[in-house]
């Protein structure tokens, strides 16, 4: 009986699958052209699923190893169960690789179940919940059918009369198992996680990502085009292949238990956000959602379709604009999903559309937008008046050298006086080592950092096609700029609008000059020191061991906070969130002090003049914020002369640390 | 961004200023050893520089001639090659920090005395006196305007010379150029005056000769006056004419404009306003100058907070605001504003004894920061902590004294706790705040509450401390701050009780503090004559009492600086205060409901009665001493003060001897009675070692 059962079973769960498979494709296909290229795609998945995926997916050992069994064995147990019972290659060996790969499989299922027991709040309840039960059924199904095979059963067990019961059950179980993980596969079920996320590493819109590399640079809209839309107004705006992303979810939530903004109680999740979406594409209610909802926000009062608006024009509609207005852009989202999802560019595509489209950017975000266009700075000064702070400087420019070897990019810091002093410092870094140097001064215009993350692309467009038309004029080896903001942008971003450039962020550059010997430091006399990373500056380009390395210069040996590196939390500073600055119940900034604080370190380092501006709000902290750059201005020593011995330490005679201070 | 208008970058002339501010030209009297900059005048201005400040004008009065008087304010001394050098010092120490620094150039004519040094023969237009320094001068011949003017061209030669960065050509305070200007003092009928041509003919002299010397590239302004404030004197207009008749020529880079006067003593108050003036109460004088001229224009006067500079730069009634005073109590003063430390800026609260000291020929000082103009000795404006072993200070009482211990102890970063017997910090400064017009003195201790308060000290108001509560605290160190109580009872026919209901006089304390009603008819013996006995007369003034107040000193507040016994008679003459001199208080007795207090004439013993309702008596202050006698033998240094140690700003040498138990010491008034830039000074040079 089960001999004609099984194939029946297994290629009408194929046949729904397949057609499931095309109802899926469809609802992607929704999307708007991106072009990628199919075959070296798709062959590209294997290397891009078991090398660059697992990297993510690895930072968790246990896990790691249960999905290796599971899903491993169920690959092949598929597909040695098509050939053997499907196919009626029912060959003792294939019969063997068969119990083999589904013991595999209920082993790892079992190490599923336990993480299910108790599960951690970040992880989506629901039809998740049953997922370890039917990996168990499938697995154990396959395994008893194939006892026969291999024959460890009698031929004859399910066949005699009386059996038919047993044959029935077992038909039952496996007839689950197969409906999860084929048919649940297309249709919807958590399975689907392995079809679009196969898919998605073969189209995704970053491939760049793949094999070591880095993509964390915002694509341009193209403004050109009239007929395409500006932004993301409504999920078939997003491209095809944005929206396979989404689908690729597999909600374990390691997004939500990263984003600074969904623990300060704002109303993010980007889990949430990207399974809105996956509801968006298909149309409905996030009623079904079974996760953590948006703090504040309950479940089940959302809803849109393909082609209906994702933020209402009144009342709501699938997503809050409140929601897309928190996100820091920080990208520890998109650093810890598994399945590779770009949660930041997406809500930079709907930010477009409610900056551009409906001029709706909250708070003090259109004040900002204005002084940008106005005044070529956010602050919305006199123009002229960038180099105010350091009229006693006598700063080389670039209008009257024309050629150098480094060119300072100020930041719209320049403006701010906690930021000038670091500038300075940075200055009196650049004139210890002699180095070769130029600013633009008041040729210098915002990056456009803001006014992209803000939504408006027509102003960054602007302000960096000015920019580069202004670096155009001169010669220059290298850009060195404070701000990992303008860092990022200029070197990541202008790039797509023909501005081509070697970025240095100040640490690298100080690092550089500390170890070809234009350098000395007076020994650390300080307290102890934590270092937090820039998410502009770590997570955006990689850039984690320069500033260490200068703080080791330096004498000093970090404390590291739990979370470092490209695990660091956000300051809270980025993508013009103290600019649009949506509530919460507590503040990011005061987190990342509290992580300062559990340290133990009397001063926090820092790289970023947003870092420090956020960090230095921070209300009774505990720290001191200084920037790297002030830490190394305060150690210079005049360097030991070439040609005597090292007794030559003594402060530089010609610079003190009031100076750096005014 | 906040204080943008006053971080705005300026260019004078061909010079460009990083700000708005400047520290404008006094006499700094610790200036110069025989008229040449020393290493405590170059440190003075550094630390400005240092600070952040943007422009400082030195040198006021500063001599380009031998023959004007330079001995008594102890001025720069132009007048010979020697000085250049000493200005490569002067220039140097400032530009090192990115600040810009010029120095005012005069020839005083008839002001300042004779009476010394050279015993110089002062010049004048019309050979009129001045009654300020009661000086008589000479009427000036065409040969010495000449000499003069040509002194002056070579005095700007020589702070080029020096690396300055300009001059500024002092055209007030009734200096030779501006005495030439005024109808008041100038009667001359040839071409040196009568027409307004030539009125201004020996300035227009000067600025071509000066020019001619330096050429382009170098500034050149001139400091004028707003208004004489004198019925004959020049007026607004008048100043606006001249303003605008030198800026035609384009020789001049800017204008300074002092509101006021100065030949007299109460305009003289009104140059340096004290703290009963409203802030900035001449700029709409100057605000007139910036109309009718093309180049920047300066203003001082009254301007201390950061927030009142960008108000009045961002009004654009001025270029430039003067915050002499300001950086004179903290020179720190821009770098707080940058590094957005407005609230630990330490504020000019206008007691004007810095002021006040250079009239009497003392050096500079600051009322409230011992720092200021002793760099070169090496006492800091910025505490560092200390590297060696944190230690348990203990302070008593929470006067100035006091309270500057437990500032620089917590500074240092040691565990301070602080007892003060009152509810409120302050000491004596809370009772001198009480008096109509000298609210503003306050400000010491509200700088002193931020800073305690920024520093965590452990603060014990309302508690008295004993000797049993101090060392329950095992204590390392203890600073006794405890002050005094008005000294009453050294004549006991005064009749002072310490039973008030028995006493029959009462303290300017009692009086100022509210403790005592008001009488209705008081007299009040001023055995001082310094700020306590007038404040009570205008207080009780103010409160409606007919008020006498007497002094066997040449007169009531005698001890008063002169920018500031001019405020106060003022209002004491409007208030018909009587003041009477020369008569001691022999005896108080009463006389049915009243009393009668009986004065005796110094000079004659003559005795006079008075009958009164009210004897309030200012006597000084009698040092508190029974803590310190309590703890004295307890503690390892017998709480003794090393005193080579101490005015050598070295550090105590018990502080680093081991041994068991705690080290005492005392300052200011507990010690003996002094006033608070003594006491404030003491617990600096003391305490900045622990």
């Amino acid at each position: 009986m089960l001999d004609t059962l099984l194939p029946i079973l297994i290629f009408t769960a194929l046949t729904l699958a397949a057609i499931g498979a095309v109802r899926r494709i469809r609802l992607w296909r929704q999307g708007r052209p991106s072009p990628v290229n199919l075959l070296k795609g798709l062959a590209a998945v294997p290397r891009r699923y078991l090398v660059d995926l697992h990297h993510v997916v690895g930072r968790d050992k246990m896990i790691s190893n249960t999905h290796v069994a599971t899903a491993g064995g169920f690959v092949a147990a598929a597909v040695l169960m098509i050939l053997v019972h499907g196919l009626g290659l029912a060959n003792p060996v294939l019969g063997g690789l068969l119990l083999l790969a589904s013991t595999s499989m209920f082993i790892g299922s079992l190490f599923v179940a336990r993480r299910r027991i108790n599960p951690p709040a970040r992880l989506s309840k629901g039809p998740w919940m049953r997922l370890p039960k039917s990996l168990m059924a499938f697995s154990l199904g396959v395994f008893l059918i194939t006892l026969p095979t291999v024959g460890l059963l009698p031929e004859g067990l399910l066949e005699g009369s009386g059996s038919w019961l047993l044959a029935l059950i077992l038909a039952g179980v496996l007839a689950w198992g197969l409906g999860e993980m084929f048919f649940g596969m297309t249709w919807g079920g958590p399975m689907k996680h392995a079809f679009a996320g196969a898919l998605h590493l073969a189209f995704h819109r970053r491939a760049e990502r793949f094999g070591g590399g880095r993509s964390t640079g915002l694509k341009a809209l193209n403004l050109e085009n009239e007929a395409a839309p500006l932004g993301v107004e409504k999920p078939a705006d997003f491209t095809w292949n944005q929206l396979l992303g989404f689908d690729a979810c597999v909600q374990c939530g390691r997004c939500e238990a990263v984003c600074p903004a969904f623990a300060a109680g704002q109303p993010l999740n980007p889990k949430k956000l990207i399974q809105d979406m996956v509801v968006g594409m298909a149309g409905g209610s996030d009623a079904a959602y079974a996760g953590s909802p948006y703090p504040g926000k309950p479940v089940g009062e959302h809803a849109g379709s393909p082609h209906g608006p994702i933020v209402a024009l009144e009342g709501k509609a699938l997503v809050d604009a409140d929601t897309l207005w928190s996100c820091t852009t920080c990208r520890a989202c998109v650093e810890e999903c598994p399945m590779m999802i770009e949660h930041v560019d997406a809500i930079v595509d709907m930010r477009r559309h409610l900056t551009l489209e409906r001029g709706k950017t909250p708070n003090k975000g259109a004040e900002v937008l204005d002084n940008l266009i106005a005044t070529d700075n956010p602050g919305g000064f006199d123009p002229g008046s960038r180099l105010n702070w350091a009229a006693d400087l006598e700063l080389p420019l670039m209008a009257d050298l024309k050629q150098v070897d480094v060119l300072l990019w100020l930041g719209d810091g320049a403006f701010d006086m906690r930021n000038q002093r670091t500038l300075r410092a940075l200055i009196k870094v650049l004139k210890a080592a002699e180095v070769d140097f130029a600013v633009l001064g008041n040729e210098e215009r915002d990056s456009g950092d803001v006014a992209r993350r803000l939504g408006d692309e027509a102003t960054f467009q602007s302000l960096a096609k000015r920019n580069i038309a202004t670096l155009s004029q001169y010669q220059f080896l290298q850009i060195v700029t404070c701000d990992p903001h303008s860092f990022h942008v200029l070197g990541n971003e202008y790039g797509e609008l023909g501005g081509h450039y070697k970025v240095r962020h100040h640490s690298t550059f100080i690092a550089e000059l500390f170890e070809a010997g234009r350098l000395s430091f007076a020994p650390w006399r300080g307290g102890s020191v934590t270092y937090h990373d820039p998410c502009y500056l770590g997570r955006y380009n990689g850039e984690f061991e320069a500033p260490r390395n200068v703080l080791k210069a330096l004498g000093i040996e970090v404390k590291e906070m739990e979370r470092s590196g490209f695990r660091s939390r956000c300051c809270g500073g980025g993508g013009g969130a103290p600019i649009t600055d949506i509530p919460g119940k507590q503040r990011i900034p005061d987190m990342r002090m509290n992580d300062v604080q559990e340290t133990g370190a009397e001063l926090v380092a820092v790289g970023c003049p947003q870092c420090t501006a956020m960090l230095e709000g921070v209300v009774d902290a505990n720290a001191e914020v200084r920037d790297i750059a002030e830490l190394v201005a305060d150690a210079l020593v005049e360097r030991p002369a070439a040609d005597t011995s090292g007794t030559a330490h003594r402060p530089a005679a010609t610079t003190t640390a009031e100076e750096v201070i005014v | 961004m906040a204080f943008d208008a006053i971080f705005e970058p300026i260019d004078i002339g061909k010079l460009t200023i990083r700000n708005r501010v400047v520290s404008t030209a006094h006499a700094e009297v610790h200036a110069t050893d025989g008229g040449m900059t020393t290493e405590r005048y170059v440190k003075y201005y550094e630390e400005k520089a240092k600070g952040g400040c943007g422009l400082c004008i030195c040198g006021g009065s500063s001599v380009v001639s031998i023959d004007s008087p330079q001995g008594w304010w102890s001025s720069v001394n132009l007048s010979t090659d020697r000085i250049i050098p000493h200005f490569q010092n002067l220039s140097r120490a400032v530009h090192k920090h990115g600040g810009k620094i010029m120095i005012q150039i005069t020839h005083m004519g008839r002001r300042s005395r004779w009476d010394g040094f050279d015993w110089s023969t002062l010049l004048s237009p019309s050979g009129i006196r001045e009654p300020v320094h009661r000086s008589t001068c000479k009427t000036i011949e065409e040969e010495d305007i000449w000499r003069i003017i040509g002194d002056f061209a070579q005095a700007a030669r020589r702070a080029k010379e020096g690396g300055l960065d300009g001059v500024e050509l002092s055209a007030v305070h009734q200096h030779l150029i501006d005495q030439f200007w005024s109808p008041r003092v100038n009667k001359r009928e040839d071409e040196w005056g009568g027409s307004f041509e030539g009125r201004m003919k020996f300035g227009m002299e000067v600025l071509k000769a000066v020019r001619a010397e330096v050429g382009d590239d170098f500034c050149v302004g001139m400091r004028i006056c707003g208004d004489e404030f004198h019925p004959d004197g020049l007026s607004q207009d008048d100043m606006k004419q001249i303003a605008a008749y030198y800026d035609a020529t384009g020789m001049v880079d800017f204008f300074g404009v002092v509101g006021s006067g100065c030949d007299t003593h109460n305009t003289l108050a009104n140059v340096i306003p004290n703290m009963s003036y409203p802030p900035e109460p001449f700029l709409h004088l100057a605000a007139g100058i910036k109309e009718v001229v093309s180049v920047p224009v300066i203003h001082a006067q009254n301007i201390k907070d950061p927030n009142q500079a960008q108000r009045i730069l961002e009004g654009g009634y001025v270029d430039l605001v003067g915050m002499t005073r300001a950086h004179i109590a903290d020179p720190h003063l821009i770098a707080k504003i940058k590094m957005g430390q407005v609230d630990q800026i330490k504020q000019c609260v206008g007691a004007n004894y810095c002021i006040d000291r250079q009239y009497q020929g003392l050096d500079v000082l600051c009322i409230q920061n011992a720092a200021t103009s002793r760099e070169y000795l090496g006492l800091p404006h910025i505490i560092e902590k200390s590297e060696g072993v944190k230690r348990k200070v203990v302070v008593v009482g929470g006067g100035p004294g006091g309270m500057e211990a437990a500032r620089v102890a917590a500074e240092r970063g040691h565990d301070v706790t602080l007892f003060e017997a009152d509810e409120a910090l302050g000491g004596q400064i809370t009772i001198a705040a009480q008096a109509p017009q000298r609210d503003q003195i306050a400000g010491i201790t509200r700088w002193f509450q931020l800073e305690l308060a920024r520093l965590n000290v452990d603060l014990r108001l309302g508690t008295r401390a004993d000797e049993a509560t101090l060392l329950d605290l095992r204590p390392d160190i203890v600073v006794l701050a405890t002050g005094g109580q008005p000294f009453l009872s050294q004549f006991p026919e005064w009749g002072y009780d310490e039973n008030p209901e028995e006493s029959l006089v009462v303290s300017t304390w009692d009086i100022l503090s509210g403790k005592v009603a008001p009488g209705k008819n008081v007299l009040i013996y001023d055995a001082i004559c310094e700020f306590s006995g007038v404040s009570a007369a205008d207080y009780l003034a103010d409160k409606g009492a007919k008020v006498e107040i007497v002094t066997d000193d040449i007169k009531p507040g005698a001890a008063v600086g002169g920018t500031t016994f001019p405020t106060y008679y003022r209002s004491l003459y409007e208030k018909e205060v009587i003041m009477s001199s020369d008569l001691m208080l022999h005896k108080v007795y009463r006389e049915g409901d009243g009393l009668v207090a009986v004065l005796e004439n110094e000079y004659t013993g003559a005795l006079e009665e008075r009958v009164v309702d009210q004897v309030v008596v200012e006597n000084g202050v009698r040092p508190d001493e029974a803590l310190y006698y309590a703890l004295k033998a307890q503690s390892r240094n017998k709480g003794q003060v090393d005193l080579e140690a101490l005015y050598a700003i070295k550090p105590q040498p018990c502080l680093s001897e081991e041994g068991d138990g705690f080290l005492l010491f005392r300052l200011g008034d507990c010690t003996a009675p002094r006033n608070t830039h003594a006491a404030i000074y003491d617990a600096l040079r003391i305490c900045k070692d622990f």
